[in-house]
């Protein structure tokens, strides 16, 4: 509450908020034809944003308004990945806004605000702002999702995805008021002093706990709160899917990560069994059900289920109980999530941009239809087949580096079993993906099958989406054979993590 | 009226949300269950903070610290927050149900069944 | 003075139990009296009937005309506005005194915001009646 509050700080944000209030009210002033420069303008304030970030937050670690709002190594990290990630996917759907959504100008303004949303959530010190920001990227989700305004299955989705979103938010509103009126604060750090003050949990406290622990849940798909994800994903706009599955995660991923190091690191005794248990469920469950699904929306659906899986064993093993009875942060875990989101959104990504383009030509989402794509376009079905292998976590590429630095974390937590599960959940999910690549490559048609639509269909994929299955390309292949400049970024936003911040800007608490 | 009256009260409301999000099919009546489960955490975060009103505040004369007025503050801030997500919730969540209602005639959530596996 | 305050909550509380009770105990005594087999208990399909001032009721679900909720979602956004700008206009001395003409600007920008918001939705032709 002092008068000299930093607000310069939050100049990328202030950027964020404009841009995407910008866009929005260009669509309404610009003539019909004009509308396709609004992605670029878009992209143009990303750019702008995240430089701005990185000169000014660069080494530079500082709390807003006593801790509500957090600058430090973790929060950019997050805010260069978050946004960089919301530029590509923006990049991404220019292709398919052209052909399939009729309000380009809402698609990419609230695309912009759904990042902020995220970046928030990333930076957020405190229980009702990392709340309040994860509605803006949720709200903004629920309008993305239904943006297919006259496409049946776009509506229902995003009927249910509102109904079980506001769901959850109820639950988790719940469980923050219980925090709040037993520990008396909302902020992290004082969360953490309660629970080191007192080992011994409240009730009230466990309850509350859960409830937040549930509706986080709910937002990352992990079983048992994962029943929207399959439907909300087959429906919703492709790009929108994808953005859904990484972007969303990934925010969410840094939310939790936050709260569990910063806030619930002390408890964690009475966590990580939990945790682990809902890993394991999620990682078993999203695989098996993953084999057999027709739809590849679905099917990524259930393996992008899988994957929360593997990061919530990263959480699970944060942190680790030394001989002296203190809890120590493992900063491995920490990096080992934050290194497996950045590889699998670049794969995930891809894999969606893919889906997308054939939609486009073929307006078929069926994995049966997926035979004679390497005849019709070898560039298609290799960016497929790279994204699959780097999910599957195959060596040379990305999905092999970032499972493998989580893995170990987690077995070096003490998880051993839940790292053997997994690892064995990777290969299932190794199955799954053949079949797509076998339908792609390997499947010929035989006498008398009918043509399938990839096979029916002319086939040129457009400049944009070429470009961005280029860079995304070599972003798996990079981080599969040269993790180190990641890791080593992912450390330092790990170290950030670790270490108490100086408090001196901050209230009393 | 104590903390525990009225965090009962707020429990109870809380559970009859959960209850009717849960067991309602129309899909209007789920989002005013949710509502009702957004109320709750209302009553409850005002509870909180009227109840429990830190030491400072209660002597005479009134000793205000930072710490004490943000510990009675959180409670109301949280509520008027709360009030406004769930007054975007509803709209949204409503405005999407219309359309599904132009396009179907129902708001039976049981009938949205074009995808499923 | 207290107690007088807290009495007449305690009136309406008694009231509130006698409008429980009266009701709880007519349904009471009717099913009482279907298990000691004095009241019959025959349905037919006009007995079963939900009562609507004696007609046979019309039409199974309620409808509602979409027109009038697009005029309450934009009312309920600027309803809402006011819960914040309640509290800051009723502390307005105290942050103009902290933090100077800052403190108008701020709430300036969350007007300017809302009216994008506004001017989007005339644009779109949602303020027509059509």
């Amino acid at each position: 509450m002092s008068a000299n509050v930093n607000v310069n700080l939050l100049t990328p944000e202030f950027i964020l908020a404009g841009m995407g209030l910008l866009v929005l009210s260009l669509d309404l002033v610009l003539p019909k034809a004009r509308r396709g420069i609004l992605p670029w303008i878009g992209v143009a304030g990303l750019i702008a944003a995240v430089a701005t970030a990185l000169i000014y937050r660069w080494d530079r670690v500082e709390e807003l308004y006593g801790g509500v709002f957090i600058a430090d190594r973790y929060s950019l990290f997050f805010f260069a990945f978050l946004v960089i990630l919301g530029g590509a996917v923006m990049i991404a759907s220019v292709d398919y806004v052209k052909q399939h959504i009729k309000f380009p100008g809402e698609y990419y303004g609230i695309l912009i605000f759904s990042i902020l949303g995220m970046v928030l959530m990333a930076s957020a010190g405190e229980l009702l702002t990392a709340y309040i920001a994860m509605e803006l990227l949720s709200f903004s989700l629920y309008v993305l999702v239904a943006l297919r305004k006259y496409d049946s299955k776009s509506n229902e989705s995003a009927a249910k995805y509102i109904l079980l979103g506001a769901f959850s938010s109820a639950i988790m509103l719940y469980g923050i008021s219980m925090v709040w009126g037993v520990t008396g604060t909302t902020f992290y750090d004082g969360i953490a002093a309660h629970l080191t003050a007192n080992p011994d949990l409240d009730i009230g406290l466990i309850v509350g706990l859960s409830l937040i622990v549930a509706g986080l849940g709910f937002k990352v798909a992990a079983v048992p709160f994962h029943m929207w994800a399959p439907d909300v994903y087959e429906g919703a706009p492709t790009p929108v899917t994808a953005y859904l599955a990484i972007g969303s995660k990934a925010a969410a991923f840094a939310l939790i990560l936050r709260l569990f190091s910063e806030g619930l690191l002390p408890a964690i005794e009475d966590w990580r069994v939990l945790i682990a248990t809902l890993a394991a469920a999620t990682m078993v469950l999203g695989n098996l059900v993953a084999i057999r699904q027709e739809n590849i929306k679905r099917m990524l659906a259930y393996s992008s289920i899988g994957q929360v899986g593997y990061l919530l064993l990263g959480v699970a093993s944060l942190g680790v109980v030394d001989a002296g009875g203190a809890v120590v942060f493992s900063e491995r875990a920490s990096t080992g999530i934050m290194v497996h989101l950045v590889g699998y959104a670049v794969a995930n990504l891809a894999a969606f941009l893919v889906v997308a383009v054939v939609y486009s030509r073929t307006g078929s989402d069926q994995i049966s239809d997926y035979r004679g794509l390497a005849k019709k376009s070898p560039y298609l079905s290799l960016v497929l087949s790279v994204a699959l292998f780097s999910l599957a976590g195959l060596p040379f590429f990305a999905g092999f580096v970032t499972k493998f630095y989580l893995f170990t974390a987690g077995a070096e937590a003490g998880f051993l079993w839940l790292s053997g599960l997994a690892m064995v959940a990777s290969l299932v999910s190794l199955y799954y993906y053949l079949r797509v690549i076998q339908r792609a490559y390997v499947d010929q048609p035989s006498e008398g099958d009918e043509e399938t639509a990839v096979e029916r269909s002319t086939f040129f994929v457009p400049l944009t989406s070429w470009l961005m299955l280029g860079v995304l390309f070599v972003g798996m292949i990079l981080i599969g054979v040269w993790p180190t400049e990641l890791a080593a970024a992912a450390d330092s936003a790990s170290d950030a993590l670790g270490t108490v911040r100086d408090v001196s800007t901050a209230l009393v608490r | 009226m104590t903390l525990e009256n009225v965090l009962l009260v707020s429990s109870v409301l809380f559970a009859i949300g959960l209850y009717g999000a849960l067991a309602k099919s129309n899909a209007i009546m789920i989002l005013m269950s949710i509502e009702i489960m957004f109320n709750a955490v209302n009553i409850a975060a005002i509870a909180f903070s009227r109840f429990t009103v830190p030491a400072g505040l209660t002597d005479t004369p009134i000793t205000v610290t930072q710490q004490a007025v943000q510990r009675a503050l959180t409670g109301q801030m949280l509520s008027v927050f709360v009030i406004t997500a769930a007054a975007a919730e509803v709209a949204l969540g409503l405005a999407l149900v219309i359309v599904v209602y132009r396009q179907r005639g129902t708001v039976d959530v049981t009938d949205l069944t074009e995808m499923s596996g | 003075m207290v107690e007088d305050y807290f009495r007449q909550y305690g009136l309406i509380t008694v009231f509130a139990a006698i409008a429980m009770v009266v009701p709880i105990s007519m349904l009471l005594m009717s099913w009482m009296a279907t298990k000691i087999k004095v009241r019959p208990r025959r349905p037919t399909p006009v007995k079963l009937e939900t009562y609507e001032c004696g007609y046979g009721p019309v039409g199974g679900q309620w409808t509602f005309n979409a027109r009038y909720y697009t005029f309450a979602l934009l009312f309920v956004i600027f309803d809402v506005e006011t819960v914040f700008l309640y509290p800051w206009a009723s502390e307005f001395g105290v942050l103009s005194a902290q933090f100077g003409v800052f403190a108008l600007l701020e709430v300036a920008v969350f007007g300017v915001i809302l009216g994008i918001g506004w001017g989007y939705a005339w644009r779109k032709r949602a303020l027509e009646w059509r």
